[in-house]
C-alpha cells in the first residue's frame, strides 16, 4: 500500500520518466555496443552534454515565464567570438575576457527583456529581430572568419580533466544547474518567475513586477547561452562566428522532453538535463551503430513531436483523475 | 474608404517608404536604377513576397509555420529528382513538387489541429524532421543537370525590365487576394482565425479550415523554392540553409510589415507585397551602398523591430481615436 504510493508518486515526478528513458537507452545501447561505456566514449558523452545543458537552461528560464527566445544561438554565438577576440585583437587575459562576454550575454539577454515587456509585443517577434540583429554583429565583426589565437590555457581548460573520465568543462555546469535549483525552488525571484509563467496577470494582482521578473528571466538566459558560447571555444579551440547556428532545436527539444509546459510556469532543472542527455545518448547510438548521421536531425524532430505527445496525454490523465 | 483611413494605412506608408528610399538610393548609388538592377531586385522580390505569402496564410489562423524553408527545399529536391531521378516530364515535376509542399503543410495542420499544440511547437519539430528526411534521401547532393528551359526561365527578361517570376508572383498574389476578399473559404479562414469559438458556433468547421490554411501555406512553400530554382538553373539541398532557418527572417518581415495581426485574423496580401519589396528594396540598396555586406543582417532585424513599434504606436493611436 505505502508502496505503490510511493511508486505513484515517483512517477509523478518530472524526472522520473526521463530518467527511466535514460536507463533503457543506456541498457540498449550497453547490449548491442559493448565499447558504449568506455572512459573515451563517456568523455565524449560529457563534452557535449555539459555545452548542451546549458543551451537547454537558457532556453528553460524563458519557457517558464511562458515566452521563448529564439535569439539563444544569436547571443551564444556573439558572446563566444567577442571571448575570443577581445582576446586576440585587444589581448585582454582571458578571464577578464570570459567576464566581459558574459556581461555582454546578460546585456544582450536585458535588451531582449526590456523590448518585450515595455513593449508588450509577443517575445516570437522581438527575438527573432534580436536574433538577426546579434548575429549579424558578429558576421559584421569576424566577417565570418574564426579567430584562431585562443591562448593555450583555455585550450588546456578545453581538454583538462576532472577526474578519471570527467572532463573540466563540466564543472560550470554542474554549478549553473545547482544555482538555477536553488534560484527556482527556493528563492523569491525563482518564485516569482515561475508565478509570471503561471498566470501573469495574477503574478501582477498579486504585487509581482512583472516587468523585472521578465527582465531577470531573459538576463539569465542570456548570462547562461554567453557561458555555453564561452565554453564551446574553449572545446573547439578557435572562436567560430558558426557557434551557436544550430542550437534552437535543441534548445527546445531538451526542456519539453523534460516535460516543461511551453504554456509557461512548470519547469525542471533535472528533467531539463536528463532530457539533453537522452539527445546526447540517441546521436551518440547513431554514431556508434554507424547509422546516418543525417538521420539526427529527423530523430530530435520526432523526439519533441513524441515528448509533447505523451506531456499532453499525461495532461489529460491528471486533470480527468483531478476530476 | 475615407480618405484618412487611406493615409493611416500600412500599405500607404510602405508605398511612401518604397518611393523614399528608391529616390535616395537612386540618387547616391550608381546603377541603382539601371535596368539590370532593377531586373535582379525585381527577381529577388518575387521570391520574397512569396515566401512572405506562404508565413501569412499560416499567420492567418494565429499560428507561425517555422517550416516554411524546410517545406520549400523538401519541393525543391524532389522537383529536382522527378526530373533527374525519375526522368519525369518538366511539368508534372513542378505539380509533383507543389504536391508535395501541401502534402507536408497537410502533415502539419493535421498534427496542430489534433494535438491542440501551438503551431510553434509542432512546426519547429516537423521543421527538423523534414529537413533530416531530405539531406538523407538527398545524401546533401544538388540536382544540376535541369533542363535549360529552367535556368532560361529565371534568366529571361520581359520588356527589359520585369522578370516572369516577377509575374508568377503577382498572379499568386491577386489570386490569394479573390480567396480572401472574395470566396467563402477565404472569408471562413479569416473568421476561423479571428474567433475560432464564435467560427464554430456559427458552423464553419475550424480544425478543417486551419488545416487547408496550413496546406496553402506548404504550396506556397514550394512555389518559392522553385521560383530559387530557376534563378539557381539548379536545386540546392542548402539553398535556405540549415534547417531552411534562412527564410525564416523574411518570411515573418514581409506580414509584420504588411499588418498582419499575429493572433490571426487578417490577410493583407498588398501590404505583405509591400513589406518584401521594401525589405529586397533595402537589401539590395544596402549592398550596393558597400556598407559591408555582413551588417545586411543586423539592419534587417533593427527593420523589423521599428516595424513593429510602428504597427504596435499606430494600433494605440486607433484605439485613442475610436474611444475619443
Amino acid at each position: 500500500m505505502v508502496k505503490s504510493s510511493f511508486l505513484s508518486r515517483l512517477s509523478r515526478a518530472d524526472w522520473f520518466g526521463p530518467l527511466l528513458a535514460v536507463l533503457i537507452t543506456v541498457a540498449i545501447i550497453r547490449t548491442f555496443s559493448p565499447n558504449f561505456l568506455s572512459a573515451f566514449n563517456i568523455q565524449t558523452l560529457l563534452l557535449a552534454i555539459a555545452v548542451n545543458v546549458l543551451i537547454a537552461f537558457s532556453q528553460m528560464i524563458i519557457i517558464a515565464i511562458g515566452q521563448m527566445n529564439l535569439s539563444v544561438g544569436a547571443i551564444g554565438g556573439l558572446s563566444a567570438i567577442a571571448f575570443a577576440g577581445m582576446i586576440e585583437v585587444w589581448g585582454v587575459p582571458a578571464p577578464y575576457a570570459a567576464i566581459a562576454a558574459l556581461l555582454a550575454g546578460v546585456a544582450c539577454g536585458v535588451l531582449n527583456g526590456v523590448l518585450i515587456s515595455v513593449t508588450g509585443i509577443s517575445a516570437f517577434v522581438i527575438t527573432l529581430a534580436t536574433l538577426s540583429i546579434y548575429k549579424g554583429i558578429n558576421l559584421g565583426i569576424t566577417h565570418a572568419q574564426p579567430f584562431y589565437g585562443v591562448p593555450e590555457s583555455v585550450k588546456a581548460l578545453g581538454t583538462a580533466a576532472l577526474i578519471g573520465p570527467v572532463p573540466m568543462l563540466i564543472l560550470p555546469t554542474l554549478i549553473a544547474a545547482a544555482a538555477l535549483w536553488f534560484l527556482l525552488a527556493r528563492l523569491p525571484a525563482g518564485r516569482f518567475i515561475l508565478a509570471v509563467g503561471g498566470n501573469e496577470h495574477a503574478a501582477s494582482l498579486s504585487g509581482i513586477s512583472v516587468r523585472k521578473v521578465v527582465i531577470l528571466a531573459h538576463a539569465i538566459s542570456g548570462l547562461l547561452a554567453a557561458c555555453a558560447g564561452i565554453l564551446l571555444v574553449a572545446r573547439l579551440q578557435i572562436g567560430q562566428p558558426s557557434i551557436g547556428d544550430d542550437w534552437l532545436i535543441l534548445s527546445f527539444a531538451a526542456p519539453v522532453i523534460g516535460g516543461a509546459v511551453l504554456a509557461g510556469g512548470h519547469v525542471s532543472v533535472a528533467a531539463t538535463s536528463l532530457g539533453v542527455v537522452i539527445v546526447a545518448l540517441i546521436t551518440q547510438a547513431l554514431v556508434l551503430f554507424s547509422i546516418d548521421p543525417f538521420l539526427v536531425q529527423v530523430v530530435l524532430g520526432s523526439l519533441i513531436l513524441a515528448a509533447v505527445g505523451i506531456n499532453r496525454l499525461r495532461q489529460v490523465r491528471l486533470a480527468s483523475g483531478r476530476a | 474608404m475615407p480618405r484618412s483611413r487611406v493615409f493611416a494605412s500600412n500599405e500607404f506608408g510602405l508605398i511612401l517608404l518604397i518611393a523614399v528610399f528608391t529616390v535616395v538610393f537612386g540618387l547616391t548609388t550608381k546603377g541603382f536604377l539601371s535596368p539590370f538592377n532593377l531586373f535582379t531586385l525585381g527577381r529577388s522580390a518575387a521570391v520574397n513576397i512569396m515566401i512572405g505569402l506562404s508565413m501569412m496564410a499560416v499567420i492567418v489562423t494565429g499560428g507561425l509555420n517555422l517550416a516554411v524553408g524546410a517545406i520549400g527545399v523538401c519541393a525543391a529536391m524532389l522537383c529536382g529528382y522527378a526530373i533527374e531521378g525519375l526522368q519525369l516530364h518538366w511539368s508534372v515535376s513542378l505539380i509533383c513538387a507543389v504536391a508535395l509542399g501541401a502534402g507536408l503543410g497537410f502533415i502539419n495542420g493535421f498534427a496542430v489541429v489534433r494535438t491542440g499544440l501551438h503551431s510553434f511547437i509542432i512546426t519547429l519539430a516537423t521543421m527538423s524532421i523534414f529537413f533530416g528526411t531530405m539531406i538523407f534521401l538527398t545524401r546533401a547532393e544538388a540536382y544540376r543537370n535541369l533542363p535549360a528551359g529552367f535556368g532560361s526561365f529565371g534568366k529571361m527578361k520581359i520588356l527589359s525590365y520585369v522578370s516572369p517570376l516577377l509575374i508568377v508572383t503577382l498572379a499568386v498574389a491577386l489570386a490569394l487576394a479573390w480567396l480572401y476578399r472574395r470566396s467563402v473559404l477565404g472569408r471562413e479562414m479569416l473568421a476561423a482565425g479571428a474567433r475560432p469559438e464564435a467560427a464554430e458556433l456559427s458552423g464553419i468547421r475550424v480544425g478543417q479550415v486551419t488545416v487547408l490554411c496550413h496546406m496553402l501555406s506548404g504550396a506556397l512553400a514550394a512555389i518559392a523554392a522553385l521560383m530559387l530554382v530557376a534563378r539557381n538553373g539548379a536545386a540546392i539541398p542548402s539553398m535556405a540553409g540549415q534547417l531552411g532557418q534562412d527564410w525564416l527572417l523574411p518570411a515573418f518581415l514581409g506580414p509584420v510589415l504588411g499588418g498582419a495581426l499575429l493572433n490571426g485574423g487578417k490577410a493583407p496580401v498588398l501590404g505583405t507585397c509591400l513589406g518584401a519589396a521594401l525589405v529586397t528594396l533595402l537589401t539590395g540598396g544596402l549592398l550596393l551602398l558597400q556598407l559591408g555586406e555582413f551588417w545586411v543582417q543586423t539592419f534587417l532585424g533593427l527593420l523589423l523591430l521599428i516595424a513593429v513599434f510602428m504597427d504596435k504606436a499606430r494600433r494605440s493611436y486607433l484605439a485613442y481615436r475610436n474611444l475619443l
